[in-house]
């Protein structure tokens, strides 16, 4: 029997060059629950974003039912019976449930909205599917785990047969996820197909018949779920990639350069993102923060820089407390920020060069001459940091949208560096960077660590913590669940399992270590 | 004196003075709703009018017809409404420097005009323009305080509150309404789903061009029946005032039109006290200013305790998984 | 051309052509409605220096224009969308025409005062939209249009309650007396273009004064801590509060200091062109500054060229109108033609966007498949 769905040799290349899927193949059975798997940047969601019509491949081809398909958007995708469930819901806050599953297909009596029936269409689809909603609740007062379900619904209310759930327990609680089990279970019991992009091997193992994972835009391999364990999962995932060798010396520790006591914080919408995070940075080493991306990291970065107030706990600079203060007082501390986003928060594109990196010391000497900016001054910092940092442009007047991708984050390493730290935060700082800056960052990164200044890295990239670290520490799920006081004794399969949250250490054991 | 003035505010006519003056802000609102509601605020309602009572009236002048007139001031205000549509959503034209724009074009445009059309620059007496018949209730007209209240005005007003309705029921009961809505609210959900955005945002457009249109004309067409220059006096701007004093929601911006609208009138009756009127003229605008500052004082303290509540609950969690803070590290 | 890749040259080039084709718009529309169009539009673009009281006329409305497109520029710079520029120039023109009328200094001390104080009234009433702005995120848009009606209301109280002399005829102040008026920009001493400039134009001091204006704030946007603050915040908000900014003290300051611009402008008004106060002061004034600073892109050294150009316009259309049978509201049609063509941002980068797409499309693929990335 032909497979339900067949992607075939998918090639799909974004306009900046990155090649997100390299020749995939991949199918699916009808009434199966698929698995598939792989880290952030493995392509998965790349992938079905082609199968949705989001993307178009640029080569390859898709078959439903052994026909071929050429899916120009959504609306075709959904016409075949596919529906997809993205990681960001996309529903209208003020408007009710059932408004939000029938938006866009509204049931109508003589031209006006038939509101009884799109509650009838609700409340019937959801006792099918056993996906409990209220149909009448505005969506902006329920949770997450109800609008989840929202969004599954306005996929079926559309005739999904296939159903593309992406990521879909990142934002769930453990209680909230087995509901989502239990829905799917029923889902497939009725005949749909479900495919299940998750990076969490747990979940894969109770939920999926076959899974399938993909690294770097390729399948590394399919198989039925029963025939794998989570370690052959974990290994095929995280892979042996060539890791950069870079010439560390050896690290020689200094003083404690940044106190992290038990810092928690809950969002807006009421997740706990950190849960009690402790630990030390000391000057002279880098310590490296593993795990796989939405595990915290991201608050946790900005907590300590100042730009997310309304955590608890204390972080300690020289005895200060600069939890919750203003991104200036954190940085007057001798704190330096490389963020994770970079176009939105390290940059102004439409500012030159040399006024982007001044930000963080235009009010001082020798930029600062009275009441005036010295702009020699400025630009001759400018033309030093080009210099410095091999900045591709042929002067520092030009804006910043001028550059590269690569030497736009050279721009801010110049800048966050140039300010003599104590403790540099770097956050993702080679994600999306071509070859050569991304070397160049990774070796200024590991210089600025032997000159002294302390070094905490954050990244979803395992080859890169595991090359630049000297400590390494797992988050996962905002609580560190390991720590390894030297990053050469440990190997990438074992992060891997920490990471995945398969493993983890006790606070004793990773008292001393912190 | 005073007794007089008094009686003057709490009698019928006072009442239907002060619907006969909201509806000229009630119709305009309701454009700068829907506009606004579909994420295209538009700036230009002021122009739009302008516009209207202008064409309305050298229309009708010229063809003796009033229908005709009404109907070419309509065309004409989403003409301009189409323009500013064009600028903004398929030239990326910034939407408010547009909508300034094109009200400039409409004042000096309609001055221009009227001066090429009849040598005067400060209204059209010369021109025979035609007039918007008033409406008169068979038998609730010659009830005493509810005749002068509700019969005997200019279509003008019926409609104001009819479209208030029927902006209602469009909003919140078809199709069309909701996609607005959606629209505005979260675009990227609603192009999700099939919704052209930019369509429907056109729409909006067009249709607060309309609606601003009927006002321009109740301005020129209905009890005054010549066009002056500068004559919406700003009302296109109370109108977007308007509609956030009122909630963004049609009612609720017929209600705050209609607030508008009695201070007016208010300061109308007062001018024969010697009272300044202008005191009670600015209350209005100082109550638009309160109102954004409450607003805006809400939405924080909603935040606020609703993050404390979850610091709150999570501290507790914490306690009762045994862990105690400022230990560990 | 290689000149064009300078994107100032591309600009000043855009503006140029945005203007010469409203003209020529404005041109077919005279044809349309005049019996003489070449000679109105002739009197329509060379009127202001045809004679020496319209020369001063193009001149003085310059100036306030030149002092609104400041107010709008300091703060459209920084993205910050104050409309309050009419309402402080009232309240300018009203506090410092109240100083001219009663306060018994020598007009040495007088007129500095009366300065001072519409500069120090507009601070505020910009402060107060720039406070609600920065605490508590009120949409500067509707506040400062309500400020603006709040501000005329009490321009036309106190004219007519309480500085109208009680029996004058219509609603007016008196004269300013000599001490309260701002005196020629030429000093006595020049004898002959003395007399000609001070008796046939009102051409004052506030000449030097918006000179220094401007010059002031093309310093403190470009050259100073706060004016870098100021563009950092309209360029990315959120760069300048991760950069250290305080986003919120400078987001108030900048409604403030575009303030004192506004409240400036209304005392030029007051005791330099008009010298008495009257209703309607204002003329709308105050949006008209939103084109000279568009026109300007916001930025102060040019504003002064740019007020002077639509001040041109302006002053060309009266002429026109007394010697022709075109209205001078076709200048106020001919602005409109010039923001639109002027911000439309879409014309140009569309079609460059799609040239580069396809250069970028052919060249991508081929290294692409050879070298691959980490996504």
């Amino acid at each position: 029997m032909a497979a339900l769905v067949e992607m075939r040799n998918i090639v799909k290349i974004y306009p900046n060059g990155v090649v997100a899927n390299n020749g995939v193949n991949f199918s699916v059975e009808r009434g199966e629950i698929h698995a598939l798997v792989g880290e952030n940047g493995a392509g998965k969601t790349t992938l079905m974003k082609v199968l949705y019509g989001l993307e178009h491949p640029t080569s390859g081809e898709i078959l439903i039912e052994g026909k071929p398909v050429h899916f120009h958007s959504p609306d075709d995708a959904i016409a075949a019976g596919i529906g997809m469930v993205h990681q960001n819901f996309m529903l209208v806050p003020s408007f009710t449930i059932a408004e939000n599953i029938v938006l866009g297909k509204e049931p109508t009596r003589r031209g006006l909205l038939d509101k009884a029936e799109a509650i009838r269409i609700t409340e019937e689809l959801s006792r099918q599917y056993g996906l409990k909603v209220e149909a009448d609740a505005v969506v902006e007062t329920v949770n997450v785990g109800m609008r989840q379900r929202v969004e599954i619904l306005k996929t079926l209310y559309r005739g999904a047969e296939i159903l593309i759930l992406d990521e879909p327990t990142a934002v769930l609680t453990p209680q909230e996820t087995q509901d989502l089990f239990r829905a799917v279970r029923k889902l497939v019991a009725q005949g749909k197909t479900v495919i299940f992009i998750t990076h969490k091997l747990r979940e894969v193992k109770e939920i999926s018949d076959r899974v399938t994972v993909m690294r770097n835009g390729k399948v590394m391999g399919t198989l039925p779920t029963a025939e794998a364990t989570r370690e052959g999962l974990a290994r095929m995932m995280v892979g042996r990639d060539v890791f950069l060798e870079v010439n560390k010396p050896p690290v020689q520790r200094g003083r404690k350069v940044m106190e992290v006591q038990d810092v928690s914080y809950v969002s807006e919408t009421g997740r706990s993102m950190l849960k009690g995070v402790s630990f030390n940075v000391y000057a002279g080493e880098i310590l490296g923060v593993a795990g796989v991306e939405g595990n915290g990291q991201t608050e946790l970065v900005e907590v300590l820089t100042g730009l997310r107030p309304a955590a608890s706990g204390r972080v300690l600079i020289d005895g200060k407390d600069i939890l919750n203060r203003t991104p200036r007082e954190v940085r007057l501390a001798g704190v330096a920020h490389i963020p994770e986003d970079r176009l939105t928060n390290g940059l102004a594109l439409t500012a030159s060069i040399n006024e982007n990196v001044i930000v963080d010391r235009y009010y001082n000497k020798p930029y600062r001459k009275g009441l005036l900016i010295d702009y020699k001054q400025v630009n001759k910092l400018g033309e030093a940091l080009i210099d410095e940092f091999d900045i591709r442009t042929p002067s520092g007047l030009l804006p910043v949208s001028s550059l590269s991708g690569g030497n736009m984050q050279k721009v801010i390493v110049a800048r966050e560096f140039s300010f003599n730290p104590h403790i540099l935060i770097a956050a993702q700082p080679t994600r999306g960077i071509d070859v050569g800056a991304t070397e160049f960052i990774r070796d200024q990164l590991v210089r600025k660590r032997t000159a002294g200044t302390g070094v905490l890295l954050v990244s979803a990239d395992l080859a890169e913590v595991m090359s630049l670290s000297d400590r390494i520490i797992v988050m996962y799920e905002g609580e560190i669940t390991g720590v390894f006081p030297n990053a050469q004794e440990v190997s990438e399969e074992e992060l891997g399992l920490y990471m995945l949250g398969l493993k983890r250490q006790t606070p004793e054991e990773m008292e001393a270590y912190l | 004196m005073v007794e007089l003035v008094l009686r003057g505010i709490f009698s019928a006519f006072f009442v239907a003075s002060v619907l006969r003056i909201s509806t000229p802000l009630i119709l305009p609102a309701l454009g700068g709703l829907v506009s606004e509601l579909a994420g295209a605020t538009n700036i230009a309602l002021e122009g739009i009018m302008l516009t209207s009572a202008f064409t309305g009236v050298v229309i009708s002048a010229y063809t003796k017809s009033v229908f005709l007139g009404v109907l070419a001031g309509i065309l004409s205000g989403i003409l301009i409404a189409a323009l500013l549509a064009y600028f903004h959503l398929y030239l990326q034209t910034d939407l408010f420097l547009a909508g300034i724009a094109l009200n400039i074009m409409a004042t000096g445009g309609t001055i221009f005009l009227l001066y090429v059309l009849t040598g005067d620059k400060g209204n059209s007496s010369t021109l025979a323009s035609g007039a918007v018949p008033n409406v008169t209730i068979p038998m609730i007209h010659d009830m005493p305080v509810l005749g002068t209240i509700v019969s005997g005005h200019n279509i003008f007003v019926y409609l104001g509150v009819l479209l208030t309705w029927l902006t209602s029921v469009m909003l919140y009961r078809t199709p069309f309404g909701v996609h607005l809505r959606a629209v505005g609210e979260n675009p990227v959900a609603a192009e999700s789903l099939g919704i052209n955005v930019r369509l429907m945002r056109l729409y909006a457009i067009l249709i607060s061009g309309a609606l601003a249109s009927l006002g321009g004309l109740n301005l020129s067409m209905a009890y005054l029946t010549l066009f002056q220059r500068e004559m919406t006096a700003g009302r296109g701007f109370i109108a977007l005032a308007a509609v956030f004093l009122g909630g963004r929601t049609p009612w609720g911006t017929f209600i705050a039109a209609v607030l508008f609208g009695f201070f007016d009138a208010l300061s109308n009756q007062l001018g024969s006290l010697k009272v300044p009127s202008m005191w009670v003229q600015m209350i209005p605008y100082v109550a638009t200013i309160v109102a954004l500052v409450v607003y805006a004082l809400r939405k924080r303290a909603i935040y606020l305790e609703r993050a404390r509540k979850f610091q709150e609950r999570h501290l507790a969690e914490l306690q009762a998984r045994g862990a105690r803070p400022h230990e560990t590290g | 051309m290689k000149i064009l890749r300078i994107p100032a040259v591309r600009e000043f080039l855009r503006i140029l052509l945005a203007v010469v084709a409203a003209l020529l718009l404005g041109f077919i529309i005279t044809l349309l409605v005049s019996e003489d169009p070449i000679g109105a539009y002739k009197a329509f673009l060379t009127g202001p220096l045809s004679k020496f009281n319209r020369f001063g006329d193009w001149l003085e409305e310059s100036i306030t224009l030149i002092f609104v497109g400041l107010a709008v520029a300091v703060a459209f710079k920084s993205k910050q969308f104050s409309l309050g520029a009419e309402g402080q120039l009232l309240l300018g023109a009203l506090v410092s025409g109240a100083i001219a009328l009663f306060v018994p200094l020598p007009g040495i001390l007088r007129i500095p005062v009366a300065l001072l104080a519409a500069a120090a009234v507009g601070f505020i009433y910009g402060w107060i939209p720039g406070y609600l702005k920065a605490h508590l995120n009120a949409n500067e848009i509707v506040s400062t249009l309500m400020l603006n009606t709040i501000a005329l209301k009490l321009y036309d109280y106190f004219l007519i309650f309480h500085i109208k002399p009680p029996n004058a005829g219509y609603n007016a102040s008196d004269f300013f007396p000599k001490a309260g008026v701002l005196p020629s920009f030429v000093p006595p001493f020049m004898g002959e273009i003395y007399t000609r400039f001070s008796q046939q134009t009102n051409v004052t001091i506030m000449l030097y004064i918006m000179i220094a204006a401007f010059i002031a704030a093309y310093y403190m946007m470009f050259r100073t801590p706060f004016g870098y603050e100021l563009r950092m915040i309209g360029a990315n908000i959120k760069f300048a509060n991760y950069g250290g900014i305080n986003t919120k003290r400078t987001i108030i300051l900048v409604f403030a200091i575009s303030g004192i611009f506004g409240g400036l402008a209304g005392a030029h008004l007051a005791m330099g062109i008009h010298t008495k106060l009257i209703m309607n002061i204002s003329l709308g004034m105050g949006f008209e500054g939103i084109v000279v600073a568009t026109l300007a892109r916001n930025n102060p050294l040019f504003v002064p060229l740019a007020g002077l150009a639509y001040g041109y316009l302006r002053a060309g259309a009266d002429v026109m109108e007394r010697a022709s049978d075109v209205s001078r509201e076709m200048v106020l049609v001919i602005q409109a033609i010039i923001i639109l063509l002027v911000t439309a941002e879409g014309l140009l980068p569309v079609i460059q966007q799609r040239v580069a797409a396809r250069r970028s499309a052919n060249g991508q693929n081929a290294a692409a498949l050879e070298g691959g990335e980490n996504g």
